[in-house]
């Protein structure tokens, strides 16, 4: 098997007359890999995303999708399934008749009623799209990206309105499809499930990539906070401490383990009780929130 | 190609609005041409009742037709569902209007059929194809071009009507009043020079040469109808 990026882009811009979108965007996601391109609202994402899958001219730049233009549907489209963000099925076709429809299309082969066990349609597999529910498209959406086992598969916000037993059941699926070897690109504004899934992320703002990387290196950014509270009459904290205006006292630290043994020897060879005692490491969260602050990746 | 026409079939008559204005509504129009017809004739030719039913399909079966259903797979983007698999927007565009421009030629065949068994063949059949079917590929490519500034199945209605209406009443126009007066305007208006030769080929008595004359602005709206399709037609809708 080929070990080259599943996809490579490359000094990426995108442009909508004067507006930069996408300002000269570089990266790889590798087969295999769950990449998760994540941002603030108008970062460029949706149309990073919208030229990697074939949908938009990019304004500048080279953009390789198994070695090909994603333009070319016709040889790139067969190893790829996608998952719009906005449904996109005809209100009048049965479910059956979409995923059949969209499923020759992809010239990938399966059959209807795989996709419908995996996400729970078997009964609706007659119903009309237009009497579906906000999950159920959801879910049909899904059914026709994972439709004959695509190597890759675009995600655009694939749990947005789905119920918790459908998102886990999606989520089972999407790790069934990875055993298989399958590259999974998603998007999604539920931080957790980036951070919780993804193996790398890149975060956009303003149509750049402030941070890209793993969690692990993505939250290394940022310091972690230990917070407590002292006892009236207790001595003054380790230096590193600051108090804040509830008074309580706040350690922020990138070496979250030492700090705190620190802190919890101090406190022992005091004998002082720490109260409202927490040590949080850097969430994904943090990082997004920061966001502004982060200066554009080169 | 044909698991999408094949959809858009299921779909034309799984929707009332649509089979009512699309299918019923013209079919009623070219019956009540047809059982006035002695009216009609006296009032233009028999060639004029060709036109009009020739041109009351074109413009609302097919055209009208067309406009709607491409903006609304547009507005509920089934177009970029479409676009997002392998399919070629050659062949998802072909797809979307063959079973509309299969009805629209059965219509055809069925009223001039009719027609024709109560009021006598036309004169030139040949020619009479030949003027349908380039009146149908221009209604079409206007169809698809129409449809590239139409936001919604609702708005269809209103951009839809200037020249589905426009070209039956030129048609009127020209059966009832000849070409004899403003014969250039008429003539280069859309379908006008369609209309004159289904009068033609019709009523007979007009020489050949004549009629493949008016070939040139028919065929010249062809090839207009076809660069305003591919300049206008919209995949998504503006954002």
């Amino acid at each position: 098997m080929s070990t080259a990026p599943v996809i490579d882009v490359d000094a990426l811009h995108v442009t909508y007359g004067d507006f930069h979108a996408v300002t000269d965007l570089s990266f790889q996601v590798e087969r295999g890999e769950l990449y998760a391109l994540l941002g603030t609202n108008g970062a460029g994402k949706t149309s990073t995303l919208e030229v990697v899958e074939g949908h938009r001219a990019a304004s500048s730049g080279t953009v390789r999708v198994f070695g090909e233009s994603p333009s070319d549907r016709r040889t790139v489209r067969p190893r790829m399934g996608i998952m719009l963000q906005e449904s996109g099925f005809s209100p009048d076709l049965t479910v059956a008749e979409s995923i059949r429809l969209i499923g020759r299309l992809t010239g990938r082969t399966d059959t209807v009623d795989r996709v419908l066990g995996i996400v729970d349609l078997t009964r609706k597999a007659e119903t009309r799209v237009a009497q579906l529910s906000g999950g159920e498209k959801r879910r049909l959406d899904f059914a026709t990206a994972v439709y004959g086992r695509p190597e890759l598969i675009f995600l655009d916000e694939p749990t947005t309105g789905l119920d918790i037993q459908s998102r886990d059941a999606l989520w089972d699926a999407v790790e069934e499809l990875r055993a298989d070897g399958s590259t999974i690109v998603l998007t999604t504004h539920y931080l957790e499930e980036a951070q919780q899934r993804a193996d790398r992320i890149g975060l956009m703002h303003h149509g750049t990539f402030r941070h890209q990387g793993t969690v692990a290196e993505l939250t290394r950014t940022l310091p972690a906070a230990i917070q407590f509270s002292l006892p009236a009459g207790a001595p003054a904290p380790p230096v590193s401490a600051v108090a804040v205006p509830d008074g309580s006292y706040q350690i922020e630290t990138f070496d979250l383990q030492t700090d705190l043994k620190q802190l919890l020897d101090w406190a022992h060879d005091h004998a002082v009780d720490l109260h409202g005692l927490s040590a949080a490491p850097t969430r994904l969260d943090d990082v997004f929130r920061a966001i502004d602050t982060a200066p554009a990746l080169s | 190609m044909l698991p999408i026409a094949r959809s858009e079939l299921i779909q034309i008559f799984r929707n009332r609005a649509v089979l009512i204005t699309s299918l019923i509504m013209p079919l009623a129009a070219a019956a009540f041409f047809i059982y006035r017809r002695d009216a009609f004739e006296t009032l233009g030719s028999l060639g004029y009742i060709g036109a009009i039913l020739v041109f009351t399909i074109a413009a609302f079966t097919l055209y009208a037709t067309t406009v709607t259903t491409l903006a609304a797979r547009r507005q509920d983007l089934f177009l970029k569902r479409l676009r997002s698999t392998a399919a070629g927007d050659t062949a998802i565009l072909t797809g979307l209007v063959l079973p509309v421009s299969a009805v629209s030629l059965v219509q055809v065949a069925l009223v001039l059929g009719a027609f024709m068994a109560l009021s006598g063949a036309p004169a030139d059949p040949l020619l009479l194809v030949v003027a349908i079917v380039a009146t149908f590929v221009m209604m079409l490519a206007l169809a698809i071009a129409t449809a590239g500034i139409t936001n919604s199945p609702e708005h269809a209605q209103v951009t839809s009507l200037p020249l589905s209406l426009g070209v039956v009443v030129l048609a009127s126009w020209i059966g009832l009043t000849g070409t004899e007066d403003l014969a250039l305007l008429k003539r280069v208006l859309p379908g006008g020079a369609a209309t004159e030769l289904v009068i033609n080929a019709w009523n007979g008595g007009v020489p050949l040469t004549e009629s493949l004359l008016l070939l040139a602005p028919t065929l010249g709206w062809v090839v207009v109808a076809v660069a305003l399709a591919s300049r206008m037609f919209r995949w998504e809708p503006r954002r």
